[in-house]
């Protein structure tokens, strides 16, 4: 029997000594007692200087002797039957190595931008030009690319069989698999239930019901979805890949080739952003590693494919759309009893509409609960999870019908969510967000505003997110102290740009007592042993343990020969410093006890323990802690034009221990500025007569700019939980949740009347306000 | 407009738009107004004069480089940007949108920010050219990129050389004097990133124009600990 060990745990002066069970190997968490030196810290990332230089090598910018340029030819129809393809031609155009069909007669084509045929060339520009060449023709068919029309009887079946749901790392955990039967485009899928909801809206003396719909939304990192393929043999390759999940790509690529995962080498030195849709060697809705690899052995030269932007938008994933109809039953007392969501959302051709865990987990206090889904295929690109897949979209229905019903009951927003929700930490950003955001006068601001009917109009809103810390024991992490005194820390994961060779390098530092300059980090490259996918939020708390265990475990060897050197009667005597180690007056430096190590170097792996603690609550069907978060927005609103800005935005956010205060503001600063866009401007546009996408580029598909980023303000709420070595949880995804619903609320504030679809246009807000004149107009008659 | 509009066939610069025009265009647009409408009957218009046109083959480009004189043959499609990541190995020049609408591909082309996506190479003969490379290599950062690293102005860093560009092009134009928040945001108005990094950009190069006091508020730490906060 293990024995238990005492931790100091909570979150503000909530602290309390829990007794955890640690496995033999795993060190004592750090808690609330412990004082960190470098963990904490607001250190630059580590490999700043080659990014602002320009020196960092992407995908994108990887050079080989002989390499080739990728492109693909893309069906432009929505739906259509191949009838002739012929690639021949392709093959004599200058430049070309290799052209080949990825389609044969008969198949059939069922979005505009599937993949239809490819070339390599010895420029972009000629590959391009050859893909003019191939001869295709195409039979067109029905098809139907708005999520409303494909619910309807007869309306052109996507799929005529069950279809098959691509999963990746990023999706999230526990998320069930769909299991309903496909009934003409719609798949009834995922629900989440407590008690009988259905009922409990029946005997409901209070009752709210409405609509709220979401737009599809593009991931559109910056660095285009892409990869360098090099063969060596038949069975050995090196594949640099512009990827969030390195081992994802490894095996995925192993697997479509038949090899050994050991003999698939991947490198993602830098890559720029996937938020979700970066995590196998193939992308949702185009196969691109399946292309590069067969044009590379084809040509018997490296192949370099990187999409175009067009691409990026139509076959590389999205954010589902959604129709949510939401039924709140309370008292009329304002004590909520049901809650009931049936959601439909479109995929594309792709499965994975969700709404997330608001309507379900938040409000735990509301004894009958329903949320159902269901996927309806379009002939659309197929979606990929995108940051927090599913919350955005649920938080904004959900967080939008309660405000809605604290506007008919007449009772604060704030009220009604914390009579509801028994997170403790959830409940006490709120009354923080209630102090910080001044949230009283300017309530009462936009109510004096709304009764004089101003012109511009200002407005708050809050809106809360759920998320749980779901790290994973995968990694393996290697420490290297060799005779010189030099600390090298290896492990094969990438970094999504949230900084996390940076941290590996502040938590080695805090064990070792090490500058943390001095530690050098080496990441991105199958080779330096397990990591995990960048997905879940889940890097920093998969990755930190790991590298802590591994430094605590080569401090251990180093501590065995300290006491020795130093004729210490223990380990436990040693005092570590900056300058080495001491017992006593006797010190001795790190450089001459580095060269009592026998042979070259002390090697230790370590990796992350599983979880220990769920301090003070636990994700809904998980034994990791739950990550509570609110946000608060103001809009101002111009009721003569309906334009809308987001002026001011306080995010309130618990990611457990803050590991590098600096690079998680960028994370926070991150995560509302897409849920900004997500709320306001950022819109998949499909033609429903062609059936293609729009604004399948930047200029039309409006994501924000600098002068769209209200004032940010950011509260940590340090959680100390005992969950794992370090205490790290997640931010990237928690941060993005909501925003959204935040500024939602906040328009509802404004004017009165909320608008019910994203993003919030100025013709939705003038629209909102027409509805609100005939209303009054219909009252007053 | 600049001063890259002026000369219009200046043998150090090669070939110019209007220069371009006027070797293979002139005929079919003189050609218009004559009876014998080339609308009507294409295959009466008279063949354009290509003896000393410019294009059709590789042509001679000079131009400066990130302080290094550059001689070389070009075509005439190709993109600066497609010369200096592809031709050049400048790869910390990015291609995100290749149209102009993110800025990611912003180099100084005499001091003006400029998306080298929608230049031709030939458009920069004789200018000079710098990109983020020539702002300061990572062994030595210039006071700018500094301030990029020490406020964490990137993420994902795609994003980063065309910040960098735009923004040390407002540092030049205001040669020390303070800045306001609002006209650095007009400076990276044109600066895609979709990270969200930009509050951190602004206090980035806030920090350079009016020294490091300039920065707006972080955020607030409310630490677990017994005893309170």
């Amino acid at each position: 029997m293990p024995d238990k060990t005492k931790l100091s745990v909570g979150y503000g002066a909530n602290i309390q000594t829990i007794s955890v069970e640690l496995p033999p190997s795993e060190p004592r968490p750090w808690d609330s007692v412990d004082e960190m030196t470098v963990v904490g810290t607001p250190l630059p990332r580590i490999d700043g200087p080659l990014k602002a230089s320009g020196e960092a090598r992407y995908t994108h910018d990887i050079t080989l002797e002989g390499l080739l340029h990728a492109a693909v030819l893309r069906s432009p129809w929505p739906c259509a039957v191949v009838k002739r393809i012929d690639v021949t031609p392709a093959t004599k155009q200058p430049g070309v190595g290799a052209a080949i069909a990825l389609v044969e007669v008969g198949d059939k084509l069922i979005f505009a931008g599937q993949d239809v045929a490819a070339v390599a060339a010895s420029r972009p520009e000629l590959a391009r030009a050859a893909l003019a060449s191939i001869i295709v023709e195409y039979e067109p068919a029905p098809f139907v690319v708005a999520t409303r029309d494909a619910m309807r009887d007869g309306s052109p079946q996507v799929h005529d069989a069950a279809v098959e749901e691509r999963r990746t790392g990023a999706d999230e955990p526990g998320a069930a698999e769909a299991q309903g039967k496909l009934q003409g485009n719609v798949r009834p899928g995922r629900s989440q239930k407590r008690g009988d909801a259905k009922r409990a809206l029946n005997k409901a003396p209070v009752r709210f019901e409405a609509t709220y719909t979401t737009q599809c939304h593009t991931h559109s990192a910056l660095e285009t979805h892409g990869l360098v393929v090099q063969w060596f043999g038949k069975k050995t390759v090196t594949v640099w890949a512009s990827t969030q999940s390195i081992f994802g790509v490894r095996d995925e690529f192993a697997a479509l080739y038949g090899l050994e995962p050991s003999k698939v080498h991947v490198i993602t030195n830098f890559m720029g952003g996937g938020f979700g849709s970066k995590f196998g060697a193939n992308a949702s809705g185009t196969a691109l590693a399946k292309i590069a690899g067969d044009l590379a052995r084809a040509a018997d030269k490296p192949v370099k494919l990187m999409l175009e932007r067009g691409e990026e938008h139509l076959c590389t994933g999205n954010r589902p759309d959604s129709i949510q109809l939401v039924k709140l039953g309370a008292t009329d007392k304002g004590k909520l009893t049901a809650i009931h969501v049936q959601a439909h959302g479109s995929a594309g051709v792709g499965t994975g509409a969700g709404v997330g865990r608001n309507a379900a987990s938040v409000y735990t206090k509301v004894p009958d609960v329903l949320v159902e889904s269901a996927d309806v295929f379009t002939h659309a690109g197929p979606a990929v999870a995108f940051r927090a897949p599913g919350h955005p979209q649920g938080a904004f229905a959900m967080e939008s019908a309660l405000d809605e019903l604290a506007r008919q009951l007449g009772m604060d927003p704030i009220d009604l969510r914390l009579a509801h929700d028994n997170h403790p930490v959830r409940r006490w950003q709120l009354e923080l967000g209630r102090e910080r955001f001044n949230w009283d006068a300017r309530r009462k601001a936009a109510a004096d505003m709304r009764a004089r009917s101003t012109r511009i109009r200002k407005g708050v809103g809050c809106a809360v997110s759920i998320w749980g810390d779901f790290g994973g024991t995968e990694a393996r992490v290697t420490i290297e102290i060799s005779r010189d005194g030099r600390v090298v820390v290896k492990n094969g994961v990438q970094d999504i740009g949230g900084g996390i060779g940076t941290i590996m390098a502040q938590v080695t530092a805090e064990v070792l007592r090490r500058p943390v300059e001095t530690i050098e980090i080496q990441i991105g490259d199958s080779k330096l042993g397990p990591g995990v996918g960048s997905g879940g939020s889940k890097t920093t708390s998969s990755i930190t343990p790991a590298v802590r265990n591994a430094a605590e475990l080569a401090k251990a060897e180093l501590a065995e020969l300290a006491t020795t050197a130093l004729a210490a009667t223990s380990t436990k005597h040693l005092r570590w410093t900056a300058e080495g180690v001491s017992v006593g007056r006797q010190t001795m430096s790190w450089a001459d006890l580095c060269k009592r190590i026998e042979g070259e170097a002390i090697v230790a792996v370590g990796f992350r323990g599983r979880n220990a603690a769920a301090h003070p609550k636990s994700f809904p069907g998980f034994e990791t802690p739950e990550i509570a978060g609110v946000q608060f927005a103001e809009v101002e609103i111009d009721t003569w034009t309906g334009e809308v800005r987001c002026t001011e935005l306080l995010a309130v956010h618990d990611c457990g221990r803050v590991m590098n205060e600096l690079t998680l503001r960028s994370q926070i600063n991150g995560g509302i500025i897409l849920g900004i866009g997500y709320a306001l401007m950022e819109e998949r546009v499909m033609d429903p007569s062609l059936g293609v996408m729009l604004n399948a580029n930047l200029e039309q598909y409006k994501a924000c700019g600098v002068k769209d980023v209200p004032d940010i303000s950011i509260v940590l709420t340090e959680v100390i939980s005992g969950n794992n070595s370090t205490g790290a949880y997640g931010i990237g995804e928690p941060a993005t949740i909501p925003t959204a619903a935040a500024i939602a609320n906040a328009v509802g504030d404004a004017l009165g009347v909320h608008v019910r679809s994203l993003p919030i246009t100025p013709a939705k807000i003038l629209d909102a306000l027409e509805q609100q004149r005939r209303a009054s107009q219909e009252g007053a008659k | 407009m600049s001063k890259r509009d002026a000369p219009e066939h200046d043998e150090t610069r090669g070939l110019t738009r209007r220069g371009l025009f006027r070797s293979i265009g002139a005929a079919t647009l003189v050609a218009g107004c004559t009876t014998d409408d080339p609308s009507v009957h294409p295959e009466q218009a008279p063949t354009p004069d290509v003896d000393g046109a410019i294009g059709l083959t590789p042509t001679p480009l000079e131009f400066v480089l990130d302080g290094q004189p550059q001689k070389l043959e070009v075509e005439a499609r190709t993109t600066l940007l497609d010369l200096l990541r592809l031709d050049l190995d400048r790869t910390g020049t990015k291609v995100v949108c290749d149209r102009g609408a993110c800025g990611a591909c912003m180099v100084l082309v005499d001091e003006v920010p400029r998306n080298s996506c929608m230049l031709l190479a030939l458009d920069v003969a004789g200018a000079s050219i710098t990109t983020v490379a020539g702002l300061g290599k990572s062994s030595q950062l210039s006071a700018l990129q500094l301030a990029f690293v020490e406020h964490d102005a990137m993420q994902c860093g795609f994003c980063t050389s065309g910040m960098l560009i735009s923004s040390s092009a407002l540092l030049r134009r205001s040669a020390g004097q303070p800045l306001e928040r609002a006209q650095v945001e007009d400076a990276i108005a044109g600066n895609l990133c979709r990270c969200g990094t930009y509050p951190h950009v602004v206090d980035a190069v806030l920090s350079v124009a009016n020294g490091p006091g300039a920065a707006r508020r972080g955020s607030e730490l409310l630490r677990a600990k017994k005893g309170g906060a």
